[in-house]
């Protein structure tokens, strides 16, 4: 590896300074298994690295106003799928976070680097589409905000302009009765670069109210079948109307529809599509297995229907 | 760019200098002559570089693949090596399960192996079969077909638990 | 060694000393290994004089080189040697010698080496390569084994007919073949005529690469007389030493080669690939070491890789399921440099029947050079890659015939006496057992589990067998000594290496015997070419067998010379000494004496005079009775040594929307003659299945005009721990081998060659999809279960 400097900035204001003055060979760290990777390979030849994780809040999970949740981008993997207020809320983005390489690169891999790397195929990236996080981005202008689906670019390529870096990732409230799943389809059975992802996310149903509508709020996130995650938004809307078996396959080619594949080395844009709608409807069951046990679990009205 | 750090390799401390761009991978196996930790691919995807490590402040040790951290960044750290996971003469368990079992054959792997299991046992003293598959999903072996692996972190964690007794 | 105090020597009930043959002590180097202790060549200490060499590679696949100018990168502070081809213009190769340590006028693959660096810093090296200058004119490439192997094709190497080769390979001048290993036995038309159903099919199977955990490494260091010392993480230190001496014109004994413990090998490191660069930088960097150490991205493609493989399979069969006729074409894809890959062609040639007997076959097999990385051995040695083929071959002919495959297997599989497809008559073989056992032990005959009608998930079963031969010159030898030490100990020095497969353990076990020791006190050495006696290579599953006879055969002259002093000092006859558990004993008188008190200063005769001395063991052992082949009908009484037969089979589940495989269980049943450590036969087996799996559901170099699109473990993937198999059974098999130690013959290699196709016959068996190239990927079983959405281009089948 050829050498660079490693910086530990004092404030949010110096390291924006750094990577300012940079011009791209001072490059944002924090758990480098993506930039050692590039940087051995001579793909990227950074002067200096200016490691964020120090910074405060970038390796806090905590709770934003009217039941929000913050987390830091520099929280690792295992930091975000192992937290209690995480897992109690948003266990699709548990699941997603423990899909990713091997449990000791999770303890390294950031959040935030997986989105701030801009994969098509980061695996944390649908479940984030699903919950429609907000990433919250520190400047040289200040704090700026924006939806995750906007901060996503193209392949590699994200919304932060010089001096910029991800400081944390906003959850919206997830109510108690919401559920998600998320599938990813690799070569070997665990720990690959995702093939397909497809996170699934039903967001209120009538888990605890019998009479609100029977099919809820769906959301419907892919993964490495575009240049960037996308949102399947006419499958959602299809699954508004229909749950039926049925209705599931309709909603799952409506996903597979939505997705803009390509050949690669892993697959061939048709598997890919395919298979869009294969993790979809498992998806879309599964959710609705999952909100099917948990209504029958309740005492009184919800599993007589 | 240099780093004087300061940290503990298997309870010893050390003040070393280190540059900015060496991993802590080189750091043990070049300048701490700790060359039981293996370099098998530079790109955290084979597991034999796997350490254990404990941040300032942290309450417990953590394994990571020794290639994917920098130098400096483990001023003030305490590291656990595969040099550091038997004490005195006494094999850990499993060091002596993955000899009885024959878990390890041309022994590149064992290391990190066993660093990554050490962690495992110390989360879930009684994992499951699946739950010690996945735990070493990020770990490369060529020889053995994880299988007798499998068998040995079991036996190890019987012994583990026979010995809390 | 504690001093033990005199104790009775332990013989079983029936008087005779228990046999350590069939028992398995555990991993001689098990602590070493496990504590992190044990020393691999990147973990030597060379000191601050050590330099960091680098490889400058070519870029392109195909092309002449114009101009190189190193002179830039010679005037980078810290920078202390660049060689180039020039520097080392001559010839090297094991079967053929058509390779240079670096390119010289040529570039023939994507990564060649065309100059090196040695320099005292890894970043000072990366930055010298970087200022290397060099200009290519490229030139046509061969990407493909067929293309390259007809008229049409540019010619890889135009000085083929000038390249010097073993007796036994065929170059063939003017085209890209070379090796051409041809048998024509029987008569074809009556072969043909005599079958009910004719069937031909095409085989692909990729490059892959052998991925030891350990990349290869080596340091070499010249000293102030000239001579050069080489640790190397290799299978061959003494295969390198002739094959670099030969290649710098230096003398063999002015080169040391030291093989510390490997970090697993597959055949990749055998032969020479990285070693004679390193020896070049050495000899210009007046007495500094220096170190060259591949990055897996290297690894991947620059030392070798297994050959591709296109096989056209054509067999009679009879509606009873005897084998009539099988007419055979390979063309394998050897890469840019064949000197080792040439007898791989040869091997599977000579093995081109598979297991069975074949009244009337014809086989051609062509080695072929392509613009493609360098083929080299791998474990299986070309008999993973045609069985992959002959063993979906003879299960699709089966149940068109509606006939049990595995029955058709008993009915043609080669038994003792009958004649191989060479000529050769078959020895007692245990392949009908191992056939019969896999078949039990996987449930053949069991009715399938009732299908769940609403999973998309379905389970079947496949089985494949196997023969090999070990593939090497008619004469390969082994050699060993056995030293007693004061303490009555053993240190058995030996020139093979153990890369994981416990050779050292088997070697102690054998010494033990030959003795009448513990285990616990024979030493096994690793290999220093200074100290160690000749070895072959480590490879071709030999070592058990040729190496073991040759232990044994010294443990058993040191015997003999401890016996002879005994008998002796104590007047006694030879026949009624023995030695048991490290004392040696008289059955005529019980007395006992323990070896400490004589295997270095003798024994005092009753005169008091003294008789013996130090106790040195030698031992030898060569085959001395493999013929030469006909060149034109591949004829003659005895191609091989041997073969080692084996049968694997497999339960899977399918998941008929993906397309992806679960190996549920994998049994594998070998005849090993005589298994010395049965728990070390047990985790070969084990460890060669799993590595056959990943193979066949995981494993490709892609290459797109030559150039590598996944040197890195995110892109190759290979099995990991949730990929194992759930369930594993391995049985051993002892048919006795009429000259191995105690009957022993080689099981290494073996256990990874039935697998892949035992998975392509799972695969078939459950959901009705003929998989003929590797790897069988879940979007090919998909694209096949889905024709109308797949898209063919994209996914070969």
């Amino acid at each position: 590896m050829q050498p660079f400097d490693y910086l530990i900035p004092g404030d949010h204001a110096e390291a924006s300074a750094l990577l300012a003055a940079g011009n791209g060979r001072v490059r944002p760290f924090m758990g480098g298994t993506d930039l050692l990777i590039r940087t051995r390979g001579g793909f990227v030849r950074p002067q200096a690295v200016v490691d964020l994780k120090g910074l405060p809040g970038m390796k806090e999970i905590r709770p934003g106003d009217d039941g929000w949740l913050i987390i830091g981008a520099a929280c690792t993997m295992n930091q975000v799928a192992m937290h209690p207020l995480v897992q109690a809320r948003y266990d699709l983005l548990v699941q997603a976070c423990n899909s990713v390489a091997s449990y000791q690169l999770r303890n390294r891999a950031t959040i935030g680097g997986n989105c701030c790397n801009a994969s098509p195929a980061a695996d944390t990236a649908p479940a984030l589409y699903c919950l429609e996080a907000v990433a919250e981005i520190y400047g040289p202008q200040g704090i700026r905000r924006i939806p995750i689906a906007q901060f996503f670019v193209g392949p590699g390529k994200t919304a932060l302009r010089s001096g910029e870096f991800l400081t944390s990732l906003h959850l919206p409230p997830s109510p108690q009765d919401a559920r998600g799943v998320f599938n990813k389809l690799g070569r070997t059975k665990m720990g690959d670069i995702s093939v397909v992802s497809v996170a699934v996310y039903r967001r209120s149903g009538r888990l605890a109210d019998p009479t609100a509508p029977a099919t809820g709020e769906w959301r419907i996130a892919l993964g490495a079948v575009g240049p960037t995650p996308l949102r399947a938004a006419e499958a959602e809307a299809a699954l508004m109307q229909d749950t039926s078996p049925a209705g599931i396959r309709v909603a799952a080619a409506l996903a597979a529809a939505a997705a803009r594949p390509i050949d690669d080395i892993r697959a061939s844009a048709a598997y890919r599509r395919a298979m869009v709608a294969v993790l979809a409807r498992r998806g879309i069951e599964a959710v609705l297995a999952d909100l099917s046990a948990a209504r029958a679990q309740l005492p009184a009205a919800g599993g007589a229907s | 760019m240099n780093h004087t750090l300061h940290f503990t390799v298997n309870g010893e401390p050390y003040e070393i200098v280190a540059a900015s761009h060496h991993t802590l991978l080189q750091v043990l196996r070049e300048q701490l002559a700790l060359t039981g930790t293996k370099n098998g691919c530079e790109a955290g995807e084979c597991g034999a570089c796997a350490v254990l490590i404990r941040w300032p402040g942290a309450d417990r040790f953590e394994p990571v693949n020794s290639c994917m951290v920098l130098a400096p960044e483990v001023a003030g750290a305490e590291i656990v090596t595969i040099e550091g996971l038997a004490h005195d003469d006494q094999l850990d368990p499993l060091q002596e399960a993955f000899i009885v079992t024959g878990a390890t054959q041309c022994g590149f792997c064992t290391p990190g192996i066993l660093i990554n299991a050490r962690a495992l046992l110390d989360r879930n003293p009684d994992p499951s079969d699946a739950e010690i598959r996945a735990a070493l999903v990020g770990n490369l072996c060529r020889c053995t077909g994880y299988i007798r692996i499998l068998d040995a972190v079991k036996m190890a964690a019987r012994t583990r638990k026979e010995a809390l007794r | 060694m504690s001093q033990a105090p005199h104790h009775k020597p332990q013989l079983s009930a029936s008087g005779r000393k228990p046999s350590l043959i069939g028992t398995s002590p555990l991993r001689i180097e098990g602590r070493a290994k496990v504590t992190g202790a044990a020393t691999y060549v990147d973990d030597m200490p060379f000191g601050p004089a050590l330099l960091h060499g680098m490889i400058k590679r070519s870029p392109i696949a195909h092309g002449l080189i114009k101009r190189i100018d190193v002179s830039k990168a010679r005037a980078l502070p810290g920078v202390r040697v660049v060689v180039t081809g020039q520097d080392f213009p001559g010839y090297t190769g094991l079967y053929l010698k058509d390779r240079r340590i670096f390119a010289l006028d040529r570039v023939r693959y994507v990564g060649e080496a065309v100059a090196a660096v040695a320099a005292d810093t890894p970043e000072i090296a990366q930055r010298a390569l970087d200022l290397i200058e060099v200009e290519y004119e490229p030139l046509p490439g061969v990407f493909d084994p067929e293309f390259g192997a007809s008229p049409a094709a540019p010619l890889v190497h135009p000085d083929l007919g000038n390249y010097e080769c073993a007796p036994f390979i065929f170059p063939q001048p003017g085209t890209n073949i070379s090796n051409w290993f041809k048998v024509r036995k029987g008569n074809m038309a009556q072969g043909w005529a005599a079958a009910d159903l004719i069937y031909e099919h095409r085989y692909q199977v990729p490059h892959i690469q052998h991925v030891p955990l350990e990349p290869h490494v080596c340091v070499a260091q010249q000293d102030v007389n000239g001579k050069i010392t080489l640790w190397s993480s290799s299978q061959s230190p003494f295969a390198q030493r002739n094959l670099i001496a030969k290649a710098l014109n230096i003398g063999h004994s002015q080169l040391r080669v030291i093989t510390p413990y490997v970090g697993g090998g597959f055949g990749s490191k055998a032969g020479v690939s990285i070693e004679g660069a390193a020896v070049a930088l050495a000899m210009h960097a007046r007495g500094r070491p220096v170190k060259l150490r591949m990055t897996r991205e290297e690894e991947f493609y620059t030392t070798f890789v297994r050959q591709g493989l296109v096989a056209y399979i054509k067999m009679g069969m009879t509606k009873d399921g005897r084998i009539t006729a099988v007419e055979n074409r390979f063309y394998w894809d050897g890469g840019a440099y064949t000197e080792y890959g040439v007898n791989i062609t040869r091997a599977a040639g000579y093995s081109g029947s598979g297991p069975y007997f074949v009244p009337n076959i014809h086989v051609d097999s062509y080695c072929v050079y392509t613009n493609h990385p360098i083929g080299g051995p791998m474990r299986g040695f070309g008999m993973a890659e045609i069985h992959f083929g002959i063993e979906q071959h003879i299960d699709q002919m089966a149940l068109q015939l509606g006939l049990d495959p595995v029955q058709v297997r008993l009915l043609n599989c080669l038994k003792d006496g009958q004649e191989t497809l060479t000529g050769m008559i078959m020895h007692p073989t245990g392949l009908s057992q191992c056939i019969r056992k896999a078949a039990e032990a996987i449930g053949w005959n069991a009715a399938p589990p009732p299908q769940d009608e609403k999973s998309h998930k379905r389970r079947g079963k496949g089985l494949a067998a196997m023969w090999k031969a070990p593939a090497m010159p008619p004469n390969p030898g082994s050699s060993a000594v056995v030293r007693l030490n004061e303490d009555g100990t053993a240190t058995v020095s030996i020139g093979g290496v153990d890369i994981g497969q416990g050779a050292m353990t088997a070697m102690a076990q054998l010494a033990a015997e030959g003795l009448g020791i513990r285990v616990e006190d024979v030493r096994v050495n690793t290999v220093d070419t200074d100290y160690s006696p000749y070895e072959w290579q480590t490879v071709a599953s030999r070592l058990t067998w040729s190496m073991g006879n040759a232990v044994l055969q010294a443990a058993e002259n040191a015997r003999h010379q401890i016996l002879q002093t005994v008998a002796e000092a104590w007047g006694e006859d030879i026949n009624d000494l023995d030695i048991v558990d490290g004392q040696v004993v008289s059955y005529r008188t019980e007395e006992a004496r323990p070896l400490r008190d004589l295997v270095i200063y003798g024994l005092q005769r009753p005169d008091g005079t003294w008789v013996g001395g130090p106790v040195v063991g030698q031992g030898r052992f060569m085959p001395e009775y493999v013929t030469p082949l006909d060149p034109e009908t591949g004829q003659g009484p005895r191609a091989v040594v041997h073969f080692t037969t084996g049968c694997q089979a497999v339960e899977v589940e399918v998941d008929e929307e993906t397309g992806e495989v679960t190996v549920l269980k994998i049994v594998s049943a070998y005849d090993v003659g005589r298994a010395i450590n049965p728990e070390m036969v047990r985790t070969q087996m084990e460890g060669g299945a799993v590595q056959g799996m990943s193979t066949a559901l995981l494993e490709q170099i892609i290459l797109k005009d030559g150039v590598p699109a996944n040197p890195n473990f995110t892109d190759y993937r290979i099995a990991t721990a949730v990929d194992a198999p759930l369930e594993t059974e391995n049985i051993i098999v002892e048919v006795p081998q009429d000259d191995g130690p105690f009957g022993a013959r080689g099981v290494g290699e073996h256990p990874m060659v039935p697998t892949a196709p035992a998975i392509a016959n799972a695969v078939y068996n459950t959901v009705g999809v003929r998989i003929s190239s590797l790897p069988i990927t879940g979007e090919k079983i998909w694209a096949a279960l889905h024709p109308q959405e797949a898209d063919p281009a994209m996914t070969p089948v």
